[in-house]
């Protein structure tokens, strides 16, 4: 009877007792768990890069596989195109002036935040704005402030006597420039403030009381307990945002789409005109990963001075 | 044994050619006999593309400036769908996402049946179009030639690659009151005119003329490749290889462009496609190069300087007067499951008295480009259109207008050079700098670096 009974019963078992021996290795169980995100990388960010990778070493155009060529998209790009070096240099800029200046409102815009006052709650919503609306949007929002004939800062500038005739705002290298600076921090200095004011807050109290007991000043309260202790939050969102602000499309794209004379152009949008609106595939791959070489750099030392600090 | 085949080969095409000859004696005779009723019959003699019911076909393509054209385009898509049990669906974007998305849909090799190609799009996506020589053949037995401008941009190594389907004209707005207030009677004729008249308007006025230097894929182009050409300069020769912009003529182009901006004409190079519009019709500028939607606009929607607008085609150089409009074709997509139920709905938004239901409800936004077209009733509705009608045809008839990288033919090459917007740029560079002859060098490296390409 029990010899009967003991098939059926491990038939009607949720799991056999195989399957639960499985789940209780360790190392199965982790690489079961990691799949689906492996699957996730592998899919949608190696799979691109390979391809992306493989279309800049080809003459492919637009619905036409190419063929082997090389390094000479890069060479061409390094040479022969004008348009590239600019944009090459105008990311640097872009991404040094735009990260130092977020960098530095962001902390202010977090101290000020971490202090008690009313509508605590409120200015802290507000100040997330710019990083919640959709970046065309808001970018649109701006070319129209900056526009030569409507433009609402112009009108500011002169009715209060500040200037005398108001900038031209999008219509010189410099100042075009210059505007894609102010609307990228005015975008992502609210990042960087609320992650430091989410690292402020975790900095224990009786620190800051030990520090008084002390005699420490605020200037160094500051310098010696809170930028030691939001290094790690300074430094993950230093590498998130220099990532992102390399790699920048749609706030270039849609502020100046590299007017005047395509003298503001940035890689990304410069990519954009080779590849989808030039049809040269293979070179626009190439100038997108032409800062591939820098980023990784610039990953693997904030990660060796994230891992030097654990 | 090889002579003999040979012999059998002359001999199999001595009696082809007779059967040949024969067969096409019938075929004009029958021809000839069915055209007496009329062109439709003449063209019912070529095997025309026929709907399958329960098929489901997209269109993509602009949202067009004058909303009522799309609304109608959706009305014929529509009844023509319910006659033939077919749906049609309709897919606007905006002119500058339908690069994007036609990009997309070639790269993935699926998409939209039928994609509006403008410009030279189908020399840069030639192999995901079919080859549409037999139908557009047809179109010209029922309508005439095809304007030379969209069949340049369709015929890519002499194969039909998208059906031509319209031009957006291009001509001056102008104030007349403003004109009339600085004692200018009539809209200039020539380039150097027009500086004379754009520093008495602003001088009188306050308003000047004013027009895009900037990345406006529209007006950029319709603006400054007609000034280079007017002045006898060119991008690149006819070989579509040699870059020629380096000459006195271009220079000539230069120097005109930097001494209306020194007596007050205004070049942006800010301004995109719709910023002229806004100025115009916020009371900002005194004239402007666009296609008719400021004035329809004015005429339908805003009544505020409908009175005092007045019309005008382009101003000339010393080598004569050109122009280059927007234009547009329809190409059916190489993936498409439905390529005779497309071809057959793209028959039908071409016959004539649909064209011309579409040309009112444009209300001279859109010019057609088949001979048939170039007198449709639309241009008599309103005199002021004529402005837009010749400078797609001249008053006698004749098709005029060039396209970006004339005068070699469009290639994948002047696509990429048009979308730089070198030219532009290099007007751009050359009025902020005063330096023609830097502007033209860096020009020259540009296209070098574009027309050297494989």
């Amino acid at each position: 009877m029990d010899t009967v009974s003991r098939p059926a019963q491990a038939a009607q078992a949720p799991f056999p007792k195989s399957h639960i021996r499985f789940f209780e290795r360790e190392a199965p169980l982790g690489f079961l768990l990691l799949a689906p995100t492996l699957f996730m990388l592998l899919a949608f960010l190696a799979y691109p890069f390979m391809v992306g990778l493989w279309l800049s070493v080809t003459d492919s155009e637009v619905g036409m596989i190419g063929r082997f060529v090389g390094l000479s998209n890069y060479r061409f790009e390094f040479l022969n195109d004008p348009v590239f070096l600019t944009s090459v240099s105008n990311t640097f800029v872009y991404t040094a002036v735009t990260t130092v200046f977020k960098l530095v409102l962001g902390l202010v815009m977090a101290l000020v935040l971490n202090q008690a006052f009313s509508l605590q709650r409120f200015v802290r919503a507000a100040l997330l704005l710019p990083w919640i609306i959709p970046t065309v949007l808001s970018t649109l929002a701006w070319r129209w402030m900056f526009d030569p004939t409507f433009s609402v800062v112009n009108w500011v500038l002169t009715h209060s006597g500040l200037a005398a005739r108001g900038v031209d705002w999008l219509g010189t290298p410099q100042t075009a420039m210059a505007s894609l600076i102010i609307v990228n921090v005015w975008r992502g200095a609210p990042f960087y403030g609320i992650s430091f004011l989410a690292g402020l807050q975790i900095i224990p109290v009786e620190l800051y009381e030990a520090a008084k007991m002390d005699g420490a000043t605020r200037w160094h309260q500051l310098l010696n307990i809170t930028l030691p202790m939001l290094r790690p939050v300074l430094l993950v969102v230093l590498l998130l945002s220099t990532i992102l602000t390399f790699a920048d499309f749609q706030l270039p794209f849609v502020l100046t789409n590299g007017a005047p004379y395509s003298s503001s152009h940035v890689l990304a949008t410069w990519a954009y005109a080779q590849a989808i609106q030039g049809g040269a595939i293979g070179i626009g791959a190439a100038v997108s990963l032409v800062l591939f070489p820098v980023l990784s750099i610039v990953t693997a030392a904030v990660l060796i001075v994230l891992r030097k600090q654990d | 044994m090889v002579d003999e085949r040979a012999q059998q080969r002359k001999a199999w095409t001595r009696r082809r050619l007779l059967q040949t000859a024969g067969l096409t004696a019938v075929v004009v005779a029958a021809d000839s006999v069915l055209g007496d009723f009329g062109g439709w019959t003449r063209a019912a003699a070529v095997a025309l593309p026929k709907p399958r019911a329960g098929a489901r076909i997209r269109l993509l393509q602009w949202n067009s400036f004058v909303r009522a054209a799309d609304d109608e385009l959706r009305r014929q898509a529509k009844e023509w769908g319910d006659a033939n049990g077919v749906t049609v669906d309709i897919e606007t974007v905006s002119g500058d996402q339908l690069q994007p998305r036609t990009v997309a849909a070639v790269a993935a090799g699926d998409g939209p049946d039928i994609i509006q190609m403008q410009y030279g799009w189908p020399h840069l996506y030639t192999a995901s179009t079919v080859v549409v020589t037999n139908e557009v053949n047809t179109l010209i037995e029922r309508l005439g030639k095809v304007h030379p401008v969209n069949e340049a941009f369709c015929k890519v190594r002499g194969e039909w690659r998208a059906i031509p389907y319209t031009q957006v004209p291009n001509a001056w707005h102008y104030r007349t009151d403003y004109f009339q207030n600085a004692g200018v009677k009539s809209f200039p004729k020539t380039w150097d005119e027009l500086i004379d008249a754009g520093k008495r308007v602003a001088d009188a006025t306050g308003k000047p003329i004013a027009q895009t230097v900037g990345h406006a894929y529209g007006d950029s182009l319709t603006m400054w490749y007609p000034v280079l050409w007017s002045y006898g300069g060119a991008e690149v020769d006819k070989d579509g290889r040699t870059v020629v912009i380096n000459s006195a003529e271009t220079e000539a182009a230069l120097k005109w462009a930097i001494r209306a901006a020194q007596n007050g004409v205004k070049w942006f190079p800010e301004w995109l496609d719709p910023d002229n519009n806004q100025a115009y019709h916020a009371d900002r500028i005194s004239a402007t190069l666009n296609g008719a939607s400021i004035y329809i606009r004015e005429i339908v929607e805003f009544k505020k300087f409908d009175q005092v607008t007045g019309l005008a085609g382009m101003p000339g150089g010393p080598k004569g007067t050109f122009t280059l409009n927007l234009a547009m074709n329809h190409a059916v997509m190489r993936w498409s499951k439905e390529l005779e139920t497309a071809k057959a709905f793209l028959f039908y938004i071409m016959d004539k008295a649909n064209y011309s239901k579409w040309m009112a409800a444009a209300r001279g936004y859109n010019a057609g480009v088949f001979e048939a077209l170039y007198d449709d009733p639309v241009w008599k509705s309103d005199p002021n259109l004529a402005a837009f009608r010749n400078v797609v045809v001249d008053p006698a008839g004749k098709p005029i207008g060039n396209w970006p990288g004339w005068p070699a033919r469009p290639s994948k090459w002047t696509s990429q050079s048009q979308t730089q917007y070198v030219i532009a740029d290099m007007f751009a560079k050359a009025i902020f700098s005063g330096d023609s002859k830097a502007a033209m060098t860096e020009a020259e490296a540009k296209l070098k670096a574009i027309y050297g390409r494989p």
